[in-house]
């Protein structure tokens, strides 16, 4: 058993690494920047040079001027427990550090000069004489922040040279919306594996010729040389490891086991693994209460109609289950709200919005009839999960109850059946030991089907009724074009769903004895 | 006992024995097995209900420009005595297609010329098939040269008098061409002259229709001013016609409510306060939105001032002058027939201002008409989108099925890759990041959802693969494609095709979800767009557009589980077991 | 037959006596429903008994209704879309004769499995998957029998190793799975026989097996059946196990019984045009023949319909693809066209009803002959 759990676990992990990089792939290469929106949004009022400096910050902060492999490998690299190469520290304050990245060239430097100049071999001695190890890390990442942004900008502004030339050239397919040299960063599908582009030779001397490029280059290659000193020396600094490893080493030097890492979130500064970690239980709480209920309430109404087949109890439910599997979801959460939660439209009866009532803080746990009743945390909670459970559950319940019903008017006429009445079971015992023990099975399986769209329906119910869970979340994402939240979000939700998909496997494997676990 | 035929002799009772079958009697004559579950479906008076439902949304969205527009039928100019039809002139090429097609098919289909019905069907979609084609590329090419950042050739080249004729002739005769060739290759002559015809036809509609000319509602005022007389459709509305201060009306009031609304206000604020609202004696049936009881307010002078300056303001959608209006209410008070609001209300609304049936959305657009355009939405991205999950999921599946071992293997991973998200969460996460319009819509949602297909596909396949009639026509020499889609096919895509009509009801599922959520086609009525409507942050409800949309969407929905459920039970063997 | 007082031919006291059979179908008419067609007729006007310790062989062609006629007994058919349309099956239960058909379904339930066990044609599919085999025959003992859960379960063993499966202490623990098809179906003989029923259906209990599995399980049958002193309906296809095995046989076609004989009578003399057709279309090991005669070309020959004993008087065996005779003196009821005469004595025939039958109409086929008592007498 336990093998058969590993092993369809193990199976997983492809599966898993191929949903993430759809994901990636997907949010990436959509036309449009959607990382960078929200940042740049100033829009036309930014000047246009303070505009590519803004944006070519965001590229640099989240490597975007690398092919997307690369990024999508960082970010897999990042968000996967199992790290590979140099172990990240974490200082006294809980910080992560990481190796620093490598220092981008300058764009065309290959068409001004031969080789770039070569900063001499760091010294920390030098730089810090007599510092401890975590200061002389801290003083070098300040030096090496300030070197890093001069050469951005220096940069930038070489770029915005470039592509005033190139334009001048009519070659305006080489100049990017931001009036930067294009083929500096990914564009769709051009930026999958390579990122830089060839001109055409009237253009490079066109490039050449013009005093303001060679200027602003010469002021790029300057910074470059400064900030990759400074990047060396804090290298350096890193390698002594000023701060305690973070993590734990499988193979020293080369495997490491570290906690997921989802990034920062751009719309709230706050790290997205921290928003997940206060998702997530809410919406694994809604889909806790949710699920039991349906298969409690779903499974005996479809064994009934299928005992009593044909009666207007089994025609009045099957037409009740049609119809409230097609009631749409919106709609279920929009009339609910209308009519049952909201006080001046509809009866006011539950919360319209959040998981608890503001003072529910205050609140202790379990209700309390001491100087007149007060509610408590807990039914204050379950008042108001009532209308999200129940949006949540009516389709899943028609559905498993159909499912049910056919379940077990399929086993009713079964060989088995058949040889169970003969031994002279009682009719009872037929339909409850024999008939529902099978139809139990294609339940299992229906569990596949109903979780996803339950998580999926969460994503409506969160938004109407304003729970703050993985939904609220995504669409809040989407709507602030928060790229970090996007993906951790879709991916956490993508492995949670696995999970439970596992979950049901393993529970088929111990309820069919067929299933063999080798 | 006089002698009979055998196949005559009627059964003793009311049954007959296996006798009776293997003679003839008792047996069903048998028709095409669609044919039959067809005919089963048919039976059922819910499944009939739900066709009913689903022609009605057809026809709605096949001629919904001609039952909701706001640009009138008819215009007769005044002076100059000419006819002319805006409504015709604003018609896209997507609209004329569509509402000719559906003319055509129907005439085709009932017409009473002999080709078989099946050949029929066949004619219907590929024409709609090849019509459809020729209008995403001239979708493409006009996206391409006529956007923003086109390059400079495509923006010149847009600007001389040949690119509308040429667009129009490569989107109408590409698929044509293409279509023609493979048929002549089949040895079909017949039906790639018909091909090419159909193309250059779409070809002409293209180029009639290239560009659409801007939408300008400017009939009342023209009428007010007597320079013309306008005759509207049924629902004098477009979908995207709205006036900002004709907000949220509800259902049944009429454009000018804007204008009694605005007086009304005025008179509260006068009376200052915390205005009408609050007095009890207001609080009956005919106060106004801001809880003024309009009959208990006088005619005066000051209401005369506040209803010359809204009547100004409303100019567009008078239909008459405001001057003449206002001197008619200045006569008509004193003449003592006017003498509270409610009875300037009842004048001016008259019986023959258009009025919003279902009521506005947030930007004051006609919901009704927002409704009958939506049909096209729904139904075009329900079964679009599910066709491309099903070619999609055929397709993989096949091979899957056929080949097993090694590609069954990497194959199902992908398959797997696509189950481990929850379908709305990567409809979500697509329909975010991707452009935004119909036919994106449409891939998007076919291209996440043709999983169930291909697993149905694969299993089939599976099963059929061992058969004889696969391994003789393999071992004819058959070509792979000829082997999977021409023998193996037709045996397995039974249940593919039953799963579509649930397929089709989920998609549309889809669609109004990702409308709810604000990412649904720009520029594009939705029933999901107007549901989401009817709550907002501040905590109103509008029950109008909580009801009508959400039910347009559920019968829809329902109308297609229906005839699933119908076709799944017609086709389902173990029902037809004790048949013989 | 007997030389005391003739006992009536139908009606509960017609069986559980001394010397009267222990089970009589009587005139059963069984039909189905058949969506928008007309009911099916699967079974029509059958008649047969089967006495203690005798084994009644039922033979005829795929769909003619054997396995009906067998689940008949046990009320088994599914209603709807079956329905009994009339006839009576007497059976000499514990309390006395009863109905088969006109019991409650609690009275049903204590007949099925300790009276009556039936082994079903699909060995493959008739065991409930998901339980252990020892689950599933100690079910049928737990629920007849006054014994505890241990009693129960050595019961179990003991029917398992009785049909021969071996370690059975191990195997009562597998699932049916991890049995082949022909231990399943032994799994089932020894749940139906846990219970030591007095009277076995037995369904096609080797068709779905191969030849050697075939006769392992028809002489565990035998061998059962004479340990057990039980009687057999044993329904099947192969004439050669109907030679070996039967006692009685009867031939059924479209519903009806065409031939009622003693195995011997039959396979000597068999008189309806469609037996005949039946036995010469099995290859005979001491006959050189150029070639097998199919059945079709025996009851297409107009000549084989005249050599019934009368036919000079106008008897006509029973064929539902030919005309009525034209003296056909149809009674007025369901099937009236047809009787199941004795054409000769302890051998009935299925003959159209005309005048010369309905004259003599005889009692219904009633054999108590069986081949052990045959030859310890001989
Ligand atoms: N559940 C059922 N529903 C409808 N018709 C049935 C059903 N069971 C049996 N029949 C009909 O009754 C007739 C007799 O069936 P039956 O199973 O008794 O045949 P059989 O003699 O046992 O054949 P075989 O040798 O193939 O087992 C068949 O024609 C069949 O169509
Ligand atoms: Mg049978």
């Amino acid at each position: 058993m336990t093998t058969y759990i590993v092993r369809r676990a193990l199976i997983m992990i492809p599966t898993l690494i191929g949903m993430t990089f759809l994901l990636f792939m997907l949010i990436s290469l959509a036309p449009g920047d959607f990382s960078m929106a929200l940042s740049v949004s100033g829009g036309g009022q930014m000047e246009a040079s303070s505009r590519a400096a803004t944006i070519a910050y965001y590229e640099d902060r989240y490597g975007l001027n690398d092919p997307i492999i690369v990024q999508y490998g960082r970010w897999l690299g990042r968000i996967s427990p199992l790290k590979f190469g140099v172990r990240d520290q974490r200082t006294d304050k809980g910080e992560l550090v990481r190796p620093p990245r490598e220092v981008r060239k300058p764009a065309l430097w290959k068409l001004f000069i031969d080789d770039l100049p070569n900063p001499p071999p760091p010294d920390l001695e030098a730089f810090a004489p007599g510092q401890e190890p975590a200061r002389v890390y801290r003083l070098s990442a300040n030096d090496y922040a300030r070197t890093r942004t001069t050469y951005l900008s220096a940069a930038t502004r070489f770029e915005v040279e470039a592509g005033r030339v190139l334009r001048e050239q009519s070659l305006d397919k080489f100049v990017a919306d931001d009036g930067r040299l294009d083929g500096a960063k990914p564009a769709g599908f051009e930026g999958f594996l390579f990122t830089t582009q060839r001109l055409p030779s009237e253009a490079v001397e066109a490039l050449k010729a013009d005093p303001d490029v060679e200027r602003t280059f010469g002021a790029a290659v300057t910074a470059y040389t400064n900030a990759l000193a400074s990047r060396n020396r804090i290298a350096a600094s890193f390698a002594t490891k000023p701060h305690p490893e973070a993590g734990m080493p499988l193979i020293p030097r080369l495997v490491w086991l570290g906690k997921p890492d989802f990034g920062i979130s751009v719309s709230r500064s706050r790290p997205v693994g921290a928003l997940i970690a206060e998702a997530l239980p809410v919406t694994l709480l809604l889909n806790a209460i949710a699920v039991p209920i349906i298969y409690f309430v779903a499974i005996p109404s479809g064994m009934l109609a299928a005992v009593r087949q044909g009666t207007w109890f089994d025609i009045a439910s099957g037409a009740l289950f049609v119809a409230l599997w097609s009631v749409p979801i919106v709609w279920a959460c929009v009339l609910a709200l209308g009519y049952l939660a909201n006080e001046t439209t509809g009866l006011g009866l539950f919360p319209v919005i959040g998981l608890h009532s503001d003072d529910a803080d205050a609140m202790r746990f379990l209700p309390s009839f001491a100087g007149g009743w007060r509610a408590g945390f807990l039914l204050d909670t379950l008042h108001h999960c009532v209308l999200p459970v129940a949006c949540l559950t009516y389709a899943g319940f028609a559905v498993l109850s159909k499912q049910t019903r056919a379940a077990m008017l399929d086993n009713f006429n079964a060989d088995y059946v058949r040889t169970a009445k003969a031994k002279g079971v009682s009719e009872k015992d037929v339909i409850f030991r024999h008939v529902f023990r099978n139809s139990l099975l294609p339940l299992i399986t229906m569990f596949v089907t109903i979780f996803p769209a339950m998580l999926g329906g969460s994503v409506i119910v969160e938004r109407v009724f304003s729970v703050p869970g993985m939904g609220s979340l995504l669409i809040d994402a989407i709507y602030l074009r928060d790229r970090e939240v996007l993906l951790a979000n879709a991916a956490i939700v993508g492995m949670v769903n696995m999970f439970a998909l596992l979950l049901a496997d393993v529970l088929y494997a111990v309820a069919d004895p067929r299933i063999s676990y080798k | 006992m006089s002698k009979e035929a055998p196949t005559e002799r009627a059964p003793t009772s009311d049954a007959i024995t296996g006798v009776h079958l293997m003679q003839g009697i008792g047996h069903q004559p048998t028709r095409g097995f669609w044919t039959e579950a067809w005919a089963d479906v048919t039976r059922r008076p819910a499944a009939i209900a739900a066709l009913g439902w689903l022609s009605l949304v057809i026809f709605f969205g096949a001629f919904a420009p001609f039952i909701a527009n706001g640009h009138p039928l008819w215009v007769h100019d005044t002076e100059t005595g000419d006819l002319s039809s805006p409504l015709v002139e604003h018609l896209s090429a997507v609209d004329v297609l569509l509402a000719a097609g559906l003319v055509v098919a129907l005439a085709l289909w009932f017409a009473p010329v002999p080709i078989e019905k099946q050949t029929r069907l066949r004619m219907l979609f590929f024409g709609s098939l090849q019509a459809g084609c020729s209008v995403l590329i001239a979708m493409v090419i006009d996206g391409y040269f006529g956007a923003r950042d086109a390059p400079d050739f495509a923006r010149q080249f847009e600007q001389t008098k040949l690119y509308k004729p040429i667009a129009a002739a490569v989107a109408g005769l590409t698929p044509a061409l293409i279509a023609a060739t493979i048929l002549m290759l089949l040895r079909l002559g017949w039906h790639a002259v018909a091909a090419v015809v159909l193309g250059l036809v779409l070809g002409g509609v293209l180029h009639q229709r290239w560009d659409d000319p801007p939408d300008v509602y400017d009939y009342a005022p023209r009428a007010a001013q007597g320079e013309i007389e306008a005759v509207y459709t049924l629902i004098p509305f477009g979908p995207q016609q709205g006036e900002t201060s004709l907000d949220l009306r509800q259902p049944g009031r009429s454009t000018l409510a804007a204008v009694i609304d605005g007086v009304v206000t005025e008179a509260a604020k006068r009376k200052g306060g915390g205005g009408f609202a609050d007095d009890p004696r207001f609080q009956r049936k005919d106060r106004s939105p801001n809880g003024v009881s309009m009959s208990t307010v006088a005619f005066d002078d000051a209401v005369m001032e506040d209803l010359r300056a809204h009547l100004e303001f409303a100019r567009p959608i008078l239909r008459e002058a405001p001057e003449d209006m206002a001197a008619q209410a200045e006569q008509l008070r004193a003449s003592g027939e006017l003498r509270t609001l409610a009875d300037v209300a009842r004048w001016l609304e008259g019986d023959d201002a258009p009025r919003f049936i279902v009521g506005t959305d947030s930007l004051g657009q006609d919901a009704l008409s927002q409704l009958i355009h939506a049909c096209r939405l729904s139904i075009s991205v329900g079964l679009v989108s599910t066709s491309i999950a099903v070619v999609i999921g055929v397709t993989i599946g096949a091979i899957m099925g056929y080949f097993g071992g090694k590609i069954d293997l990497l194959l199902y991973r992908v398959v797997e890759i696509f189950m481990s998200m929850p379908v709305l969460f990567l409809l979500i996460v697509a329909a975010a990041v991707l452009p935004r319009n119909t036919y994106m819509m449409m891939i998007i949602i076919g291209c996440v959802t043709w999983t169930g297909a291909a697993r149905f596909t694969r299993a089939e396949f599976y099963k059929l693969r061992d058969q004889d009639f696969v391994q003789s026509a393999r071992a004819a020499g058959l070509p792979l494609w000829s082997v999977l889609f021409k023998h193996m096919l037709p045996n397995g895509v039974t249940p593919v095709l039953v799963d579509a009509s649930f397929a089709i009801a989920s998609a549309i599922l889809a669609e109004a979800v990702l409308s709810y959520l604000g990412l649904g086609p720009a520029n594009q009525a939705s029933w999901g767009k107007l549901l989401s409507d009817a709550t907002n942050q501040v905590g109103n409800f509008v029950w109008w557009l909580a009801i009508f949309p959400g039910l347009a969407i559920f019968l829809t929905v329902l109308a297609y589980n229906l005839i699933g459920e119908a076709l799944r039970d017609a086709i389902d063997p173990r029902r037809k077991k004790a048949r013989v | 037959m007997t030389t005391t007082a003739p006992a009536p031919t139908t009606g509960p006291s017609s069986v559980g006596g001394e010397g009267l059979p222990i089970a009589r179908v009587d005139n059963l008419a069984v039909s189905f429903d058949n969506g928008r067609g007309p009911r099916i007729q699967a079974v029509d006007g059958v008649r047969m008994t089967i006495y203690p310790r005798q084994t009644l062989a039922v033979v005829g062609e795929s769909g003619c209704g054997k396995s009906v006629t067998a689940m008949s007994m046990l009320q088994l058919v599914p209603r709807p879309p079956g329905r009994f349309d009339r006839g009576n099956i007497w059976f000499d239960s514990a309390e006395g004769p009863v109905d088969l058909l006109k019991l409650s379904n609690r009275q049903m339930r204590s007949v099925r499995g300790n009276d009556i066990a039936m082994i079903f044609q699909e060995p493959m599919t008739s065991l409930n998957p998901v339980y252990t085999v020892g689950d599933q025959i100690m079910e049928a003992v737990l629920l007849h029998q006054d014994v505890s859960h241990k009693e129960a379960y050595d019961l179990a063993i003991k029917a398992m190793s009785d049909v021969g499966i071996p370690e059975p202490h191990q195997r009562i623990k597998a699932y049916p799975h991890q049995f082949s098809g022909g231990m399943r179906q032994r799994v089932m003989i020894a749940m139906a026989l846990a219970c030591r029923p007095r009277l076995l259906l037995a369904d096609e209990p080797s068709t779905a097996l191969d030849v050697t599995i075939q006769a392992q399980i028809l002489e565990l049958l035998v061998e059962l059946k004479a340990t057990r002193d039980m009687a057999v309906m044993l329904i099947t296809h192969d004439l050669g196990v109907v030679a070996e095995n039967a006692d009685v046989v009867c031939v059924m076609y479209a519903g009806r019984v065409v031939e009622y004989a003693t195995v011997f009578e039959l396979f000597a003399d068999p008189m309806h045009p469609y037996t005949r057709g039946l036995l010469a279309s099995i290859p005979k090991l001491h006959e050189r023949t150029e070639r097998l005669v199919t059945i079709k070309e025996v009851v297409d020959n107009e000549a084989e319909f005249r050599k019934l004993p009368g036919a000079d008087k106008g008897v006509r065996p029973w064929w539902p693809w030919h005309d009525a005779p034209a003296d056909l003196k149809a009674r007025d009821e369901p099937a009236g066209d047809y009787y199941l005469q004795e054409v000769r004595p302890g051998h009935w025939v299925g003959v159209w009803r005309t005048e010369a039958v309905a004259d003599h109409e005889s009692g219904p086929p009633d054999l108590a002959f069986r081949k052990v008592d045959s030859e310890t007498t001989a």
